[in-house]
């Protein structure tokens, strides 16, 4: 029996809690500011010098803020006077990456209550979605070294790998129990939610703080996207704020963003337990691999990895009232995905919600998936739909897209799509908490 | 380059590795150790007081180094 015909109304995964969440971004530096930008379509897509180096042909992204992290925690509320002071230590001097996922790591556990009711440190565990995160720390020490080497930071070993963000995070919110990277390429964020989620559900740990990193790219990464044609932003260089187009004719591939997300996942009893709200649940999830080394999307991949996110969450096509969709803006992509999501869902796509956040936060690569999850739980616990930016001339007549405002609507469930370089294929659903 | 030449950049450095140190306490007969330096912190001193004097001291210099006394003469006599 192939996959698509095997019935589509058995839960085969348990629902997992999102009790927290929190996002440093270029367009709100904690959920509540981003939350604002989304409602109002806001775009943090500018004019930006992109990293010192010999200039990147593309001038256009979404840029976090500058920000000290000594001076953001003093701007958080409830961070008890020990803690600030071990942030303080085990990051002040982290890169970039690592102190933008200690913020929003921070407003997840702040937000799921875990400064007050704690868990079990040993079942408490660390998913950092991405890899390859930190090449302009590497690439900015590089003229340095080959001049003095025994200069070099003593540090280096420690911040150049991915795992820095497991050993920091683990020491300041003393999470025990697993944790590890995963890369997934663009797909990172939704195989790190997927694998927390199977953890949980596995019972090896009873909440996980999933965390989107920042890819922190040098201008060396930004010339291959480019030279690889994944670029956007040649043609609307002058308009900014109009060079990320997803789902538009004028689409020209992606805009870089950045950002560092978290989410906290945790099981039901546990979070019950705590006596914590579920802000929602992830009913179910999917990764799936084309068998494809290169760049190009496949439809069938994305239809694949759609329909067991359904299977897996015991829901039909029709129980999906809305579609975070990947829709970087490159033309190739946005046209894949159109066409999987119709094949997926059929005589229920004129119902189907969609709209893409990367036209108003860029593309975040690495924290991508967690960036998206973080907005669809806005959007599904405040009852609105972000428009979907620049969208002009729609290269699909039949998709429901969100218009240029935002849309007033109860969604109950939401599928969030991610797929990535490497034919990396993943979805996943969330449903609004108390449902 | 007199020692307290020498102190004043280790101390300033210290403080630069260590920012929640008091700088009152960053006296000579301490280690670092005491100030509450971890292993890679020590290092840290060491590599950035060699970069802000211009000089390059093998490793191996330092082994027998105390306090910041000592760590003080070693790089005093590279810095000469």
């Amino acid at each position: 029996m192939s996959q698509q015909d095997r019935p589509i109304n058995r839960r085969s995964t348990a629902p997992i809690a999102v009790t927290g969440i929190g996002i440093t971004s270029s367009i709100g530096m904690n959920t509540g500011e981003f939350s604002n930008s989304l409602r109002a379509g806001k775009s943090g897509i500018a004019r930006w010098a992109l990293p010192a180096g010999p200039l990147v042909p593309v001038g256009v992204g979404a840029r976090l803020p500058d920000f000290s992290l000594v001076t953001a925690l003093q701007q958080v509320e409830g961070v008890p006077e020990p803690l600030r002071r071990k942030i303080g230590l085990c990051a002040g001097r982290s890169p970039l990456g690592v102190q933008a996922a200690v913020l929003a790591a921070l407003e997840a556990w702040i937000m799921s209550g875990l400064d007050r009711a704690s868990l079990d440190p040993q079942r408490l565990g660390i998913i950092v979605a991405g890899s390859n995160l930190n090449p302009r720390y590497s690439y900015g020490l590089h003229e340095k070294f080959q001049q003095d080497p025994e200069y070099l930071t003593p540090r280096y070993p420690l911040h150049y790998m991915d795992t820095d963000y497991v050993g920091t995070l683990s020491e300041i919110f003393q999470a025990q129990g697993e944790g590890f990277t995963v890369g997934g390429a663009s797909a990172s964020g939704n195989v790190a939610i997927i694998k927390a989620c199977q953890a949980i559900g596995s019972d090896v740990i009873d909440a996980c703080l999933v965390i989107g990193a920042l890819a922190d790219l040098s201008p060396m990464e930004l010339q291959g996207f480019y030279n690889i044609g994944a670029l956007g932003g040649r043609n609307f260089h002058d308009q900014p704020d109009k060079a990320c187009r997803p789902f538009d004719l004028h689409h020209e591939g992606f805009i870089y963003g950045q950002a560092g997300a978290c989410m906290l996942l945790e099981s039901t009893d546990s979070a019950q337990q705590r006596g914590v709200p579920e802000l929602a649940r992830v009913t179910g999830g999917a990764l799936v691999l084309d068998g494809n080394r290169l760049s190009d999307p496949n439809a069938e991949g994305e239809a694949r990895a759609m329909t067991q996110a359904l299977v897996r969450s015991g829901l039909n096509p029709s129980d999906i009232d809305y579609l975070n969709a990947h829709g970087t803006a490159s033309p190739l992509g946005d046209e894949t995905e159109i066409k999987a999501v119709k094949g997926v869902f059929k005589e229920h796509v004129p119902r189907l919600w969609i709209n893409s956040t990367k036209g108003l936060t860029g593309h975040c690569l690495t924290a991508a998936g967690v960036v998206e999850a973080i907005a669809v739980v806005i959007q599904l616990q405040q009852g609105f739909l972000h428009p979907n930016k620049n969208l002009e001339n729609p290269i699909d007549s039949e998709c429901r897209f969100c218009p240029p405002e935002s849309t007033l609507v109860s969604i109950r469930r939401a599928m969030s799509n991610s797929f990535g370089f490497g034919g990396i294929d993943t979805s996943i659903i969330l449903e609004r908490g108390g449902l | 380059m007199t020692q307290l030449d020498v102190f004043q950049t280790v101390k300033r450095v210290t403080l630069e590795v260590l920012p929640f140190l008091p700088p009152e306490e960053v006296s000579i007969e301490k280690s670092l150790k005491d100030l509450g330096a971890n292993s890679i912190d020590r290092m840290e001193v060491v590599t950035r007081s060699m970069e802000s004097l211009g000089i390059k001291v093998p490793l191996v210099e330092f082994g027998k180094v105390k306090n910041l006394e000592g760590l003080v003469d070693v790089l005093q006599r590279f810095a000469n």
